[in-house]
């Protein structure tokens, strides 16, 4: 899709006061629904949100399940918060994400001599770079041949998918194990858990991004620049601001805390990597973003609700059977009412 | 004979602004009435009104002896009444036979664009439209849009035409033609509404006139007999034409050069300004203007010539190096370009200067120090709003243009360019406005002033240049302004 | 050859559908990220009710009513609440994810759903033709509805009112205002009409080649119909052909496997992404969107 001069761009019209509430009620009416589709299950709606919550929360292992599963989804989550808000819709966080397990795990299983610290610090900088390549493709061909960036970047995830198996069939792979996945990493490169909670570090690295990104957002004057490209591109360009450089800017920065979060899923959680680890991640971020309000540090909150939902989720499933995939319906039933009741003209 | 239309006693709100509050309206058959006003005197609300776009809050419609009331433009169009927007109502990317039989019931389910072709060929040389049924929209030039939209308030056989500001956009020479056009329709017995605030038009075409102000009718008369003076009297409560005091200053040293600057739809154009003068440029809309605004400003790029400033290249300068050089702007898209609607008065203030002090301290944005600098600003320039946290959305037009100034004059600019700096704001804004342009002239810098309006031009400039398709067409000094001269310049993109 | 060229003709009839459907929401203004989730609804839908009535006709009734529902949804939350319609889209996609995974669980449990895949329907006399007969005149009824589907949708933009309205609407709304028809309307109808024929799309997936539903079997054709519908410039046939060409390159998997070519599947599966991405940069800058595509009313 080309863009002419008078090309849509994306408007979230964001108002700073009242949106919080508003996304509250989001929530509140997306788990109404949700709870309609648990009685149409034949379950109580109580009872399955009760195993839910207990779920998620009910010991600290379970506490430390929710916190790596929101890892992920809060790395991407907030360069997307970034991409938006220069209105660049970039919806390739799935394949920036693949490729960053891609790079973590070439860089481990590569590794001359032992593996140390260093290796896993070497294997997150791989994956920063090979998420913001991806990013840096998407970007190249959308700005250089105008094409529009959501569709470059969701065709690109499915290539980047795709490339997950090919190599893991190939130079990455585990022969023999019949299952597309990579030999397990040495135990030197794993991150380390907290004990008792056993949760990995990747979550205090999200939450540092997070709140870097928030502060560059409002405190720099490239934060500015962001914030006034995504409201008027004219505006920019008469500011000074130029549109492709900003672009570029929140484009390989959202690229890189992808590939990071991908790198961090397999350092911190699987130990190897499995074909289609990250499918679906892309869309939690895009989830977790507007959430947040498209505030870096308010995605904190918005990734560890998704987090906190996803893994009450599956102890739901296990203990009263209602399907998992419920998650996926309520993720999508809120964005509809958070897309319904903050873009409406005010 | 009874009227074509009657309105009585119209009223429309909108909040707490009455923007219609009590106004009559005749119009007969085979009559042409002028409706007059100053911007935002109830004119094109009332209209809106008449076409059923908003709802009355009050009194009567009357049309062809029937009462018009609760209708959307679908029925004012099946009643026979055609509106010709300012802004065109056409699908560019289609051609003039689909615009014609876009959602028109006659053209029927099946479209049969050759038969309608013919129709159009027919009705076009009766009125002398000259229109081209196969011609794609984009491709044809303003006047001959116009022309369209007539040709389809014709073939469905309107028998009122509003016709809102129908000339702005046109070059003299289109403006005669479509003036013709108008009385042929009115010898085939057409009421027609001329909506205006240019008096001469007024006096060569129209048959009565009614003039707004402030939503009431101030005044109304045979257009035979009237005087300009008169008119005008009755549209406002100053002389528009009053011409600014200029202090005679000496002319200063060269500022601004530029040499043979082309670009897409501009130039060659060579112009030198000297300190401490006002170069108003006129010409019909569409002509340059912007091209010529955004180019020596750095939103576009020039394919060949140069531009100095102060002896300084910046042909290919960078936005933010012709402002560090002393060039300023005001762009005439006020709500996207130059300003951020939605961000809050301090933000646009630093919208252009975000990268320097104070807004800037040591990499960062200075929030306290930017704050300070807007209280500043806003005193200065008295700019009427709570607090700097104020989103610009809310304020006046006024408000937001003073915004726009204080940013680009707290620079101490070189050069100034002011693209239709006093579009749509009130007589006491575009006061402040001029007054400012004076005092940075007066302090030595040199002003392009660029606008439309060639009267408002003719009041503030030492010299006036006027822009046809693209290139300067011939400029001359305040004290030798020769008006025939003007028309034919600005007409000349049209010979 | 006939064989490949037969598989490209039915990889590329589920697309076909989608970007039908895609013409109609983007030349009214709506992009159609959507029609993933409106496929994979529509693909879902049709086994479902092809397995409870035991009736194929049910089953693409239900699809055209699934895929319709998903269309409701984005043109409710773009045209009456003005959301971005590309979030809006990409939302909807997963909406449809998540449901019909959820409801397949609960409808089915583990068991797996099988209905008999709707046969092929050989045009008398036209089948017999050699290479021709084999290659266009023997495929299953969706098939053949997809062709009619884009001689429809030719004549229904460009032959008569309706179709000049929606067209008008993607470009000017205003003008369709003046006009005395409701753009807003006009827009919903075609994302609900966008969805409902996206609906069919799935249904050729699921009901017409393996008479079964896995979750999220769309598997991104969605995007690849709008590729190809940008790539066929909002034209029916257009579209059509560039869907043969993805087709094409999706069915180049198993000849090349017959061949013993030795290029990995997972090379030959980008291709059809790979191809769209590298037309639609080729096209570039050259491709003209409706002018008022993506903006609220």
């Amino acid at each position: 899709m080309s863009e002419t001069a008078g090309a849509p761009r994306l408007a979230f019209r964001l108002r700073r006061d009242g949106l919080f509430p508003r996304i509250l009620v989001a929530i509140g009416l997306s788990m109404l629904c949700a709870a309609v589709l648990v009685a149409l299950a034949g379950h109580n709606p109580l009872t399955a949100f009760r195993a839910m919550l207990a779920g998620a929360l009910g010991s600290p292992y379970q506490i430390g399940t929710v916190l790596n599963r929101t890892c992920p989804y809060l790395l991407a989550g907030a360069g997307l918060a970034l991409c938006f808000r220069a209105g660049v819709i970039n919806m390739g966080s799935d394949g920036q994400i693949a490729m960053g397990g891609i790079g973590t795990a070439a860089t481990v299983l590569a590794w001359p001599g032992p593996p140390t610290v260093i290796t896993a610090i070497a294997a997150l900088i791989a994956a920063i770079l090979c998420g913001g390549l991806w990013a840096a493709v998407a970007t190249a061909i959308h700005l250089g041949r105008r094409v529009h960036e959501v569709l470059v970047t969701l065709l690109l995830n499915f290539v980047a998918l795709l490339f997950v198996q090919l190599v893991l069939s190939g130079p990455l792979g585990q022969p023999g194990a019949g299952f597309l996945q990579s030999p397990a990493m040495p135990r030197a490169v794993w991150l380390w858990r907290v004990p008792h909670f056993y949760f990995h570090i990747g979550i205090l690295i999200g939450v540092f991004a997070s709140l870097a990104l928030s502060f560059l957002l409002w405190k720099t004057p490239w934060g500015f620049a962001i914030r006034v490209t995504g409201r008027s591109r004219a505006a920019a360009a008469y500011a000074g601001f130029s549109t492709a450089a900003v672009t570029w800017g929140v484009m390989l920065t959202a690229g890189g805390l992808a590939g990071l979060g991908g790198g961090v899923e397999i350092l911190g959680l699987h130990h190897r990597l499995i074909e289609g680890f990250s499918t679906g991640f892309g869309f939690k971020a895009v989830t977790v973003a507007l959430l947040g309000a498209l505030e870096p540090a308010a995605v904190i909150p918005a990734a560890l609700f998704v987090g906190l939902l996803e893994t009450g989720a599956l102890a739901m499933q296990r203990q009263i059977g209602v399907p998992s995939a419920l998650v996926v319906v309520i993720e999508g039933i809120t964005m509809l009412f958070i897309l319904t009741a903050t873009v409406r003209r005010a | 004979m009874a009227a074509l239309l009657e309105m009585r006693g119209i009223v429309r709100c909108y909040g707490k602004l009455r923007a219609n509050d009590g106004i009559d309206l005749d119009v007969h058959a085979g009559e042409i009435v002028g409706l007059l006003g100053e911007n935002g005197s109830g004119k094109s609300t009332l209209m809106k009104v008449l076409f059923g776009m908003v709802p009355p809050d009050g009194g009567g419609i009357v049309f062809r002896g029937k009462e018009l009331a609760g209708h959307r433009p679908g029925d004012a169009m099946a009643a026979g009444i055609a509106m010709i927007h300012q802004h065109f109502m056409l699908v560019e990317a289609m051609t003039v036979v689909e615009n014609v039989m876009l959602g028109w019931k006659e053209s029927g389910w099946w479209l049969g664009r050759h038969a309608m072709a013919a129709r159009i060929r027919e009705t076009s040389e009766r009125f002398g439209l000259a229109l081209d049924p196969f011609a794609r929209v984009a491709d044809l030039p303003l006047g001959r849009r116009q022309r369209i939209e007539i040709l389809k308030a014709v073939l469905r056989e309107a028998e009122l035409l509003i016709l809102d500001e129908p000339t702005s956009n046109l070059a003299p020479s289109e403006v005669t033609e479509l003036l013709a056009i108008l009385r042929r329709l009115r010898q085939d017995g057409k009421g027609i509404v001329f909506i205006t605030h240019k008096l001469p038009e007024v006096m060569a075409v129209c048959d009565t006139v009614t003039v707004l102000r402030a939503g009431k009718v101030s005044g109304r008369a045979p257009v035979a007999g009237a005087s300009r003076a008169g008119l005008a009297g009755m549209m406002v409560g100053r002389d528009v034409t009053a011409p600014q005091i200029l202090g005679e200053i000496a002319p200063g040293p060269i500022r601004l050069d530029i040499q043979g600057l082309s670009g897409p739809g501009l130039g060659p154009i060579d112009l030198t300004l000297r300190g401490g003068e006002i170069l108003g440029i006129a010409g019909v809309d569409g002509n340059g203007q912007l091209e010529l605004a955004e180019t020596l400003a750095g939103l576009r790029r020039a394919t060949a010539g140069r531009i100095s400033l102060d002896g300084q290249e910046i042909t290919r300068a960078t936005v933010n190096a012709r402002m560090q050089a002393g060039l300023a702007y005001m762009p005439a898209d006020r709500s996207s370009t130059a300003l951020v609607r939605s961000m809050t008065i301090a933000d646009n203030l630093m919208l252009r200067d975000s990268r320097r002090a104070p807004y800037r301290r040591h990499g960062l944005l200075a929030g306290r120090a930017g704050l300070t600098k807007a209280k500043a600003l806003m005193q200065r320039f008295d700019i009427r709003a709570p607090s700097p946290a104020t989103p610009a959305s809310r304020l006046s037009g006024g408000n937001q243009q003073k915004i726009v100034i204080a940013r680009e004059l707290d620079r101490n600019p070189a050069v100034l360019i002011a693209h239709q700096p006093t579009w749509g704001l009130d007589p006491g804004a575009t006061h402040f406005v001029l007054e400012r342009m004076i005092a940075l002239r007066d302090a030595g810098a040199c002003v392009i002033y660029i606008s439309s309006e060639l009267e408002e031009v003719l009041s503030i400039s030492d010299r006036v240049a006027v822009i046809a398709g693209g290139t300067i067409a011939g400029i001359m000094a305040r004290a030798a302004i020769d008006m025939p001269q003007l028309g034919l310049w600005m007409s000349g993109r049209a010979a | 050859m006939i064989d490949f060229l037969a598989a490209a003709i039915r990889i590329a009839t589920p697309l076909i559908f989608a970007a039908l459907g895609g013409i109609l929401s983007e030349r009214a203004g709506v992009f159609a990220v959507g029609l993933e989730g409106m496929m994979l609804m529509g693909a879902f839908s049709a086994v479902i009710g092809a397995w409870a009535s035991s009736s194929a006709a049910v089953g693409l009734l239900l699809a055209v009513l699934g895929g319709g529902a998903i269309g409701l949804i984005v043109a409710i939350v773009t045209v009456r609440y003005r959301a971005d319609n590309m979030v809006t889209g990409l939302t909807a996609n997963i909406l449809a994810l998540g449901l019909t995974t959820y409801l397949l669980h609960i409808l089915a449990g583990t068991a797996a759903i099988q209905v008999d895949p709707l046969g092929p329907w050989p045009i008398p006399g036209l089948s017999r033709i050699p290479v021709a007969g084999p290659l266009l005149f023997s495929h299953p009824p969706l098939t053949y509805l997809a062709v009619l589907g884009c001689a429809g949708l030719s004549v229904l933009l460009f032959r008569t009112q309706t179709g000049l309205l929606l067209r008008a609407t993607g470009e000017n709304p205003e003008a369709v205002f003046v006009a005395g028809a409701d753009p807003q309307r006009l827009r919903m109808i075609a994302v609900i009409s966008c969805g409902a024929i996206a609906g069919l799309g799935g249904a050729v997936l699921s009901l017409q080649q393996v008479g079964t539903f896995t979750d999220g079997m769309t598997g991104g054709r969605g995007y690849l119909a709008l590729a190809s519908l940008i790539v066929g410039r909002w034209h029916p046939w257009g579209a059509a052909a560039a869907c043969l060409v993805f087709g094409a390159a999706e069915a180049l998997e198993f000849r090349l496997q017959g061949f013993g070519i030795p290029v990995s599947s997972y090379v030959v599966q980008m291709m059809p992404y790979l191809i769209a991405i590298a037309v639609l940069a080729g096209l570039g800058r050259s491709t003209k969107l409706p002018a008022f595509i993506g903006k609220p009313l």
